[in-house]
């Protein structure tokens, strides 16, 4: 069973580097080199570097008339600057409500329409195919489109709704529908993670429980959840991930306003960088966002890691 | 009309501005400069509504003077500025002629180039440098360096659909704020829904203090002191300032709602719409609300400055614009400046204030043709004479950010005036510390 | 229960499904369909007081996209950059998975982690030192950095999807061409590769369409000449917004179309894609 699980479910594999037997260490081989060099090299320019330059750069003070290296050491001292202005607390409290509730609805939303997508009756191909577009749309464009259509005179939406609300001019709902632009993007995506799990799993389950007499929804409970955790895991870390760092849409419906309802962290560092330019700060700001992403990086993986076993 | 459209329309309206403007600059001598001629000028700049007489009569003729043609980059603000930093500070010369505005003076001087030994060296004798706005040449200069030559100058003045105001008691434009107050009530109830008071930049952008700043300074309210850093923002005028700006919205209600997302176009487009009866903006915006070929509410407006806050003579306004100049280490700065000279140019700059254009030159500003065709420069000029220029130290830029959240935060009702200001202060106070002003 | 009998209640499920179904297709498809109306419409129609539902289409504003240089030129950037950072993915990545699955190494740990973190970490932390190195080195506004920046979502894509199916490949077929003499990269290159021919189609559809639709590091990385759809699409977003729907929207459906019609004819390998825990966005 457990070989089947893990070649059925690969994306639980993916996460944790996996063990091979001694007898194949050829670590040395010229091929093996030349094989890893590439991405190594790759890695180190884009990521590597950048990421360096950046922590220096967070370490330095730096005053906007200086040319780049220009500033001196400053230790801790943006660091602090940012973690004592409640403008930033703010956005950080902000942008984890948001990517809470977002990645909830998401999963929620991405599960209902999963169990559906999953129904064999004629047409569903059609269906499944349909749902795909608003997760391949480019989401700048998706954004644009969805801020013609929340325009408060000539939006659709307001039309169908029969009502004025300036929903991107009012700080009380500018984020639900920012964060209802981004569900409508992504419930599908996690709908097609979800699919993939379900209809990977083997029927032995369903068929024992339906002998035990389970109705419908006790299936769902005890069974259907438990076999998808991995998928389940899965979509929760990347959707968190994704929606943590969200940008675009932001930039494009609010660009951080009204009254900062919008100012997710993301959009707090992009003006700290390049509308204030102060480099040394954004540079400070976008290592705590990076923590703060590992953090719940590692906590997934310690989950995930934790009960894969069976 | 749509951009696309305006520009296809407007080059058949052209065609005879262009012959004119190339037989104007024609007899002039083709330069013959020793720098060896590019096949392009990359020119970038913000995208504000006013470029058109730039991207379709300047470039034209230079193109058929020269043979060079240029290339526009044209962004909206945010973007603008993070490019043209990005780009100087790196050390990158891929710009030739750069756009800057007032605000950015204090961070982008150093990598432009000295413009005065450029003047000197000019051959264009009919330039004439003393017929530009000694405002704007101060404004030009940063730390005793020329730094770009203006090609507009903006002032924040009131326009106002005459016949709506008579209709409600005023003659001419509200002179207090309690005459506005009174003014802009009786507008929106006579409009009934479909008209309001006030219209003004919502959206939390870059244009968002300039609807703020003339109640400010008319209060007698300042921003901060440049010398000291003492943050004067908060004080008691201030925040009074800001809460009657922000009862225009919440309590008053005179302002349309959808203005929460307006910035530059919006707010044209809201004119020409009749969204509202007065507007506190830019003075060449008025050429747009009031052309006969964009604007709905064409012929019906017309300007004064903005009013005191006990007595018209109070009224104090904010002054702003835009240069054109060559980088420092600019590869082609002479024919750069050719073309900069070009476009700043009597004739240029007088054709130019058709297509929305400000120019800070007083021979155009005082033009009889040009003062009868648009109506508002007499009174941008008074308003210049006492106007305050945007700030333009280096680190105004962190500070304006900041100023953008206060004011939202006030105009939508989330904090009282106070509250906000308040918390700008602290916000500010650490803004200087950073960039090592004050204390 | 029983006084409705079995099939009615069938029926009634049936019928529920699908009425399901069609609400969520109006919820997901509603917008993209109105919007491509939009893009058929003059600027009258857009501008209506009441929102038109039915009138004759035009196509001037796909007209008017096409005279503007602008959209062919950064259309073409986009496809430079998209394909050019697949490309780079795939030779960089594929041997790299293929030494993941078969020949563990020293420093393998590192080096996953070291791709899980260039998958996590936020754009924002590494654009500006990116755009200061690139500078530096005379790459800054090329096609080059862009598709350099590109591999920071495809490379650990293309490694973790090629590494499962690499892994999943009996190792018979290549070991019988090691012991045949063949040495590892010519069994790699002429054995194991066709083998995995579906997970590169997978990946390489996966990467095109994260580079397409990629904005943030093309807004920071190119300028006018080098600027792909997504940064055109954005310089609309904060201009003229109140007045040019009509070309705006022609200019989205032109982006967003190769995508879409890509996705829908390629679904089984995108899904086959997604599902290995691939990502998006």
């Amino acid at each position: 069973m457990a070989g089947d699980n893990s070649r059925a479910l690969p994306s639980g594999g993916a996460l944790v580097a996996r063990v091979v037997p001694f007898r194949q260490r050829v670590s040395s081989s010229p091929f093996v080199i030349s094989a890893i060099t590439p991405t190594i090299a790759v890695m180190l320019v884009i990521f590597g570097a950048p990421l360096t330059l950046s922590l220096y750069l967070s370490f330095q003070g730096w005053n906007p008339t200086q040319p780049l290296f220009g500033g001196h050491a400053v230790g801790l001292a943006n660091y602090i600057d940012l973690l004592t202005d409640w403008n930033f607390i703010r956005s950080i409290l902000l942008t984890l409500g948001y990517t809470a509730t977002v990645v909830g609805v998401e999963l929620a939303a991405g599960f209902a329409i999963a169990l559906l997508l999953n129904m064999d009756v004629p047409l569903i191909h059609l269906l499944r195919s349909l749902l795909i577009v608003p997760m391949m749309m480019t989401p700048i464009v998706a954004a644009l489109c969805w801020k013609l259509l929340l325009d408060p005179n000539r939006g659709i939406v307001n039309y169908l709704l029969g009502s004025n609300v300036v929903w991107l001019g009012n700080a009380d709902t500018a984020l639900i529908s920012v964060a209802l632009v981004n569900i409508w993007q992504n419930a599908p995506y996690v709908a097609i993670l979800l699919l993939a799990g379900l209809r990977s799993l083997s029927r032995e389950p369903f068929e024992a429980a339906k002998i035990d007499g389970a109705n419908r929804w006790q299936m769902l409970r005890y069974v259907v959840v438990p076999m998808l955790r991995p998928y389940i895991l899965v979509a929760l870390l990347l959707r968190t991930i994704f929606e943590f760092r969200s940008f675009d849409n932001v930039y494009v419906l609010t660009n951080g306003g009204p009254a900062d309802a919008t100012m997710l962290l993301s959009v707090f560092t992009y003006m700290t960088s390049f509308y204030r330019f102060d480099l040394s700060l954004g540079a400070a700001a976008s290592w705590i966002m990076l923590g703060i992403s590992l953090v719940m990086c590692a906590f997934f993986i310690v989950v995930a890691g934790r009960r894969k076993t069976k | 009309m749509t951009r696309i459209g305006r520009a296809l329309d407007r080059r058949r309206f052209m065609a005879g501005t262009l012959a004119g403007g190339a037989a104007l600059y024609a007899p002039i001598a083709k330069p013959a400069l020793a720098a060896p001629k590019p096949e392009k000028l990359v020119y970038v700049g913000d995208n504000g509504p006013w470029h058109w007489s730039l991207v379709e009569e300047v470039a034209p003729a230079f193109e058929r003077a020269t043979g060079i043609k240029i290339e526009y980059t044209l962004l909206p603000f945010d973007a603008w500025n993070a490019r043209l930093r990005a780009e100087l500070s790196s050390g990158s010369n891929s710009i030739d002629i750069v756009q800057w505005g007032i605000s950015m003076a204090g961070w982008i001087s150093p990598y432009l180039a000295d413009h005065e030994p450029l003047l000197a060296a000019s051959s264009k004798a009919d330039f004439d440098w003393n017929d530009f706005l000694e405002s704007t040449k101060q404004a030009a200069t940063y730390d005793g360096k020329l730094s770009g030559i203006p090609y507009r100058v903006t002032t924040g003045i009131v326009h106002y659909q005459k016949a709506l105001l008579q209709e409600v008691g005023f003659a001419t434009a509200p002179e207090t704020y309690a005459e506005f107050l009174q003014a802009a009530i009786a507008c929106t109830k006579a409009g009934a829904g479909s008209r309001y008071g006030l219209g003004t930049f919502g959206r939390q952008g870059t244009a968002l203090q300039i609807g703020f700043l003339p109640w400010l300074y008319s209060a007698g309210g300042r921003l901060y002191d440049r010398k000291t850093g003492e943050v004067l923002v908060n004080n008691d005028v201030a925040v009074d300032a800001l809460q009657f700006y922000a009862d225009l919205f919440n309590k008053y209600k005179v302002v349309p709602p959808e203005a929460m997302t307006w910035e530059f176009d919006d707010i044209i487009a809201g004119g020409q719409n009749d969204r509202y009866a007065m507007v506190q903006m830019f003075s060449p915006y008025g050429t747009l609300i009031n052309d006969a070929k964009l604007s709905k509410t064409a012929g019906r407006w017309a300007w004064a400055t903005v009013p005191g806050h006990d007595d018209k003579s109070q009224g104090r306004t904010w002054v702003d614009g835009h240069l054109l100049a060559v980088p420092k280490d600019g590869k082609n700065n002479q024919w750069a400046f050719e073309f900069i000279q070009l476009a700043c140019s009597k004739e240029f700059l007088r054709k130019s204030m058709e297509r929305g254009n400000a120019a800070p030159r007083a021979s155009v500003l005082r033009d009889p043709g040009i003062v009868e065709k648009l109506g508002w420069p007499p009174v941008a000029a008074i308003a210049m004479e006492s106007g305050i220029p945007t700030p333009s130290d280096p680190y105004w830029p962190s500070l304006e950010v900041q100023l953008r959240s206060a004011i939202s935060q006030a105009i939508t009702g989330q904090r009282t005036a106070k509250v906000a200001l308040d918390a700008l202060a602290v916000d500010w106070q650490r803004s200087l510390r950073r960039a090592g002003v004050g204390k | 229960m029983r006084l409705v009998s079995y099939r009615a209640r069938r029926q009634f499920s049936v019928a529920a499904i699908y009425l399901t179904f069609g609400i969520l297709l109006v919820i997901f498809l509603f917008p993209v369909v109105w919007v491509v109306g939009l893009s058929l419409k003059t600027r009258l129609q857009i501008i209506a007081p009441e929102p038109l539902f039915w009138w004759r289409p035009t196509l001037e504003n796909y007209l008017a996209v096409f005279q503007g240089a602008d959209f062919l030129h950064a259309f073409l950037n986009s496809l430079v950059t998209a394909v050019g950072a697949v490309v780079l993915s795939l030779v960089a990545g594929v041997p790299t998975a293929y030494a993941f699955a078969r020949f563990p190494f020293r420093g393998n740990s590192i080096l996953f982690y070291g791709l899980l973190l260039m998958r996590m970490l936020p754009p924002i932390a590494v654009l500006v030192p990116m755009y200061v190195l690139f500078s530096k080195i005379g790459l800054a506004n090329t096609h080059l950095a862009v598709m350099l920046a590109y591999s920071t979502f495809s490379l650990p894509l293309v490694v973790w999807i090629l590494r499962d199916y690499f892994e999943d490949l009996p190792r018979e077929l290549e070991e019988s061409a090691w012991i045949d003499g063949a040495t590892y990269a010519v069994a790699f290159r002429l054995v194991v590769l066709p083998l995995v021919r579906p997970g590169l189609v997978a990946v390489s559809i996966l990467s095109l369409l994260l580079a397409w639709n990629d904005f943030l590091f093309a807004a920071v990385l190119t300028n006018n000449a080098t600027r792909t759809l997504p940064v055109l699409m954005a310089s609309y977003a904060n201009g003229d917004t109140g007045v040019d729907w009509g070309p705006m929207t022609a200019s989205g459906v032109l982006v967003v179309l190769p995508v879409i019609l890509f996705a829908v004819i390629a679904q089984k390998h995108l899904v086959a894609g997604l599902s290995s825990g691939a990502v998006k966005g």
